[in-house]
């Protein structure tokens, strides 16, 4: 007996001792959630849709210059994927005249053959992507994308941000947690930012810059757009920055670079000492470059991102590998733009599914509110308990403070996240812990009141109230699992501290409870009396 | 001190009289939820857009109602949000029709253009984060620790010490009002606040949340929600009946659905949200409700195989009266906590608390009056005696 309570008190003693020391001191070692310390929480879908269709237009145009070029079969045209369109996994070949169709065969089996199925219906060549190309250039998009939003989010200067996939393996999804992000507009822009940059040499105005309606650009092309001509808009403004209009350019459609042909950008003072992003290009790209602007001097370039016009200057010298883009930024827009093309483009667009920010203060308020109410609601217990079970009261003051303590060492050493409906359970737990004490409290006293014995009453007591304490908190707790499984963020949180308390408090009560009874019991052999 | 002992209430007495006020409350909650459509659902299953704003002074509800208008949110809903003074505002809008985003941008670009003036300075304190005020600082260089390379993000101590001091402050209030709120805190020197207040400007408004869910999110939330409650429900049921016998199941199960229609009901009532919150506070309170029955039901199970004799009516009532004080105790700690965090933890946690509320003393009520009473019905109906009178009858 006495060698069982000694080896019990020390085993009670070494969990809470390793639940403090896991959870002192907790604003520091439990993790909070978003809505507790303030923050942005995303889930964002890749559109993988983007990615397949400038794969399946890069295909189909390698299959036209082919045949053009080495089998002599000039003006065939295909028809493919437009956005929207919902299979932009197929492009078709058609008008081939008949005694043609074996040279398209050739060029599909030595270009395309490994991931493309083939079918002629006529004079039509119908190409179909496989389903595990189609599905492995899905899964690159949204790994892509994540590299490229981390990149981003990391030298945005987020603490400890966290990208992940959403769900399954093969979800489009990522979800984005970003704490103590105050600015949701600037960091979405920055994230969702395709930051495609091309730089496309103008055919009308020739000489750079812009005009003013799209119907003068029209007019000077002569009517009609040519098929390797695309007329752009691009955002005015007056000296202060202000967006002032819509101006247009006529360009080549082909880009004479791309942001794929960049080492590195980054923000320095322009001639006037206003922010301009400064890029250098690979040495190859700089070289094609150099002959390239040698070749246009006088003629205008637009710098194009994500398919607006951000400038059209007009090419003075020869440009190598190194040069600026002047775009009237304001400092953060600046930075902003370099960072995104040092990062990258986005292989996808992306849209943003869910978004919930909580500012600072809300956070504050609600950790402060939250902690207010438990103390009182835990007071008012104690209160009550003691009250009502005397000296047994004090037991269940033992147990609520042993539950609170292992809640939060479980919260740390699980690295589960404290939410705000996080602390509405450990609230709900201190109200909830008590009630298995007070089922075998009740007990004791009625076998108390049957006229047996202390220590009969206590053994009898927490005898028969188990099956009572395992059966009520069994319950409550498939309600908490299913919660966990089909919760989202804060939920979870919820669902975690409620499990917690209820294992918490099984424990405590059967367990702990137990040995105070029995040390209190062992102290005098003949107890006539139990204060409770 | 002891109370409610040895007490011999006779509960099952008044069930009939009962039956009829708790079936008048189900269907009262019924009919105001379903058919009614009373139900606020939030956005969560909606989808839409939700934003809590704090302004410098208590705008104009009607005049923010008009500026939503014409920005294309004419059904949008707004209300004040806690004390008067506090000058919060509550703005909450359905998704935009074949849209997969939501539309804060639009919403808070058209409440910045009408509520927020000097939106020509690019910097609000009320708005940017430490980081970006601590780069402007930076840049502008107040102290002069010498030119700073726009291309650089090297920030001095000083200006982040400063950008975070503004924070902090922004963390306890709120928002900034005025100047004078900078004037003399730890961190921000004369040169900083005096750059301050030629470079920035304190924005009239300060957003506290920003909710975007889209449809599809909203749908898979709802999806998710209805799994939730019926795996959870299957599995307490399933737990019941392989502890209990087929009635006690059949018992604890009218009782949950009693409870939640009426705690629905009058949630309903209150104006509070139905969202993702309130489908755990439901559980929470299946679980609480199903734990005061099962209670009851394990002495009646205890009993059964004491008394071996004793009618069902019998036993059910003095087990009730066995497990009364526990009930009335456990009860009561419960909704000690779930009162104070209905008063004290805020309006986040308040339709949450709401519900435990009621459910709490529903789910109480409902142990001894509906769980028991279905019982003995069960037994009257297809008990043993009844089988063995139709037997008879055949």
């Amino acid at each position: 007996m006495k060698q069982s309570l000694i080896s019990r008190g020390v085993l009670i003693l070494a969990i809470t001792a390793i639940a403090v020391f896991m959870a002192f001191p907790p604003s520091v070692k439990v993790k909070r959630g978003l809505d507790l310390q303030g923050g942005m929480h995303l889930v964002l879908e890749v559109k993988t849709d983007d990615a397949i269709r400038s794969e399946t237009n890069h295909d189909a145009d390698t299959l036209l210059e082919r045949l053009a070029e080495d089998k002599e079969l000039p003006g065939l045209t295909a028809q493919r994927p437009s956005k929207g369109d919902a299979d932009v996994a197929r492009f078709t070949v058609s008008g081939v005249p008949s005694d043609r169709g074996a040279d398209v065969r050739a060029i599909y089996k030595k270009f395309l053959q490994d991931r493309w199925d083939l079918a002629q219906n006529g004079a039509d060549f119908v190409f179909a992507m496989r389903d595990s190309v189609e599905r492995k250039l899905r899964d690159e998009a949204v790994g892509q994308a994540r590299r490229t939003i981390r990149n981003r989010i990391d030298q945005y200067g987020v603490s400890e941000p966290v990208i992940q996939r959403q769900g399954f393996a093969d979800s489009d999804r990522l979800v984005l947690q970003l704490p103590g992000v105050e600015d949701p507009e600037r960091v979405k822009s920055l994230i969702g930012r395709t930051a495609f940059l091309e730089w496309k040499l103008a055919i009308y105005p020739r000489g750079g810059g812009f005009s003013l309606s799209r119907e003068d650009v029209l007019a000077n092309l002569g009517g009609s757009i040519p098929a390797d001509v695309e007329i752009l808009e691009g955002v005015q403004r007056d000296l202060n920055g202000n967006d002032i209009g819509t101006q247009y350019v006529a360009v080549e459609r082909r880009p004479v670079i791309t942001g794929r042909d960049l080492k590195t950008a980054r923000v320095g003072p322009g001639q006037f000492n206003e922010p301009v992003v400064i890029f250098v290009l690979d040495y190859q790209k700089g070289q094609e470059f150099g002959e390239m602007t040698k070749n246009n001097i006088g003629r205008g370039m637009a710098v194009v991102l994500d398919n607006r016009v951000l400038t059209a200057p007009t090419i003075n010298g020869q440009i190598f590998e190194q040069g600026n883009i002047q775009g009237s930024f304001d400092p953060e827009e600046a930075a902003d733009l370099a960072t995104s093309l040092k990062s990258g483009a986005l292989p996808a667009e992306i849209t943003f599914l869910e978004e919930r920010t909580v500012g600072p203060s809300l956070g504050q308020d609600s950790v402060e509110q939250g902690l207010r109410a438990g103390l009182l609601g835990a007071g008012l217990v104690v209160v009550a308990m003691l009250i009502i079970y005397l000296l047994a009261g004090v037991n269940a003051i033992l147990v609520l403070t042993l539950n609170i303590v292992f809640v939060f060492g479980a919260l740390a050493a699980f690295g589960a996240t404290l939410t705000l409906p996080g602390i509405a359970g450990i609230i709900l737990t201190i109200g909830m812990a008590v009630d298995a004490n007070v089922l075998i409290f009740e007990r004791i006293r009625e076998e108390l009141r049957a006229g047996r014995t202390v220590k009969a009453a206590v053994a009898s007591g927490f005898g028969k109230a188990l099956s009572s304490i395992i059966d009520a908190n069994v319950t409550t707790l498939i309600a908490a699992v299913f919660l966990f499984q089909f919760g989202t963020g804060p939920i979870r949180g919820f669902a975690v501290t409620l499990s917690i308390g209820i294992l918490a408090s099984v424990f405590t009560a059967v367990f702990v409870s137990r040995w105070v009874f029995d040390l209190w019991l062992s102290r005098n052999q003949r107890v006539e009396r139990l204060y409770i | 001190m002891q109370f409610l002992t040895d007490t011999k209430i006779d509960f099952m007495r008044y069930r009939s009289a009962l039956t009829v006020v708790s079936v008048a409350l189900i269907a009262a909650g019924l009919l105001y939820v379903f058919v009614l459509g009373k139900l606020n659902i939030g956005i969560d299953f909606a989808g839409g857009t939700q934003v809590r704003l704090q302004f410098q002074e208590q705008p104009d509800l009607d005049r923010v109602r008009s500026v939503l208008n014409e920005a294309g949110f004419p059904s949008a809903l707004i209300q004040r949000l806690g004390e008067v003074e506090a000058n919060e505002v509550l703005i909450r809008t359905a998704t935009v029709e074949g849209s997969e985003e939501g539309s804060s941008d639009a919403l808070l670009e058209a409440i910045d253009q009408t509520f927020n003036s000097g939106l020509e300075a690019a910097t609000d304190i009320n708005r940017q984060g430490s980081d970006a005020v601590a780069r402007l600082l930076s840049r502008l260089d107040p102290e002069g620790f010498g030119a700073q390379d726009p291309g650089v993000i090297e920030v001095p101590e000083a200006y982040q010490t400063a950008a975070d001091a503004i924070l902090d402050l922004r963390r306890r209030d709120g928002m900034i009002k005025t100047w004078d709120d900078l004037e003399g805190i730890d961190g921000i020197s004369p040169a900083i606040l005096g750059s301050l207040k030629e470079n920035t400007h304190i924005g009239d408004l300060a957003i506290l949340a920003v909710e975007n869910v889209g449809p599809q999110i909203g749908n898979e939330l709802k999806q998710r929600g209805i799994w939730a409650v019926a795996l959870s429900l299957l599995g307490m049921l399933g737990y019941i009946w392989l502890r209990f016998e087929l009635r006690f199941g059949v018992g604890a199960v009218v009782a949950i659905f009693h409870d939640v229609a009426i705690t629905l009901g009058l949630y309903a009532f209150g104006g509070y949200e139905f969202n993702v919150t309130t489908i755990a506070a439901f559980l929470t309170l299946v679980g609480y409700s199903v734990n005061d029955t099962v209670v009851v039901f394990d002495r009646v199970r205890e009993n059964m195989r004491r008394y071996r004799r004793e009618p069902l009516v019998k036993l059910l009532n003095t087990s009730i009266n066995q497990t009364l004080s526990r009930t009335i105790m456990t009860s009561g700690t419960t909704l000690l906590v779930v009162l104070t965090l209905f008063l004290f933890g805020g309006d986040v946690l308040r339709g949450f608390a709401f519900i435990l509320l009621i459910g709490i003393v529903v789910g109480t009520y409902s142990s001894i009056y509906v769980a028991s009473p279905v019982v003995l019905l069960w037994e009257k109906y297809f008990g043993r005696e009844a089988r063995i009178e139709r037997a008879k009858a055949r």
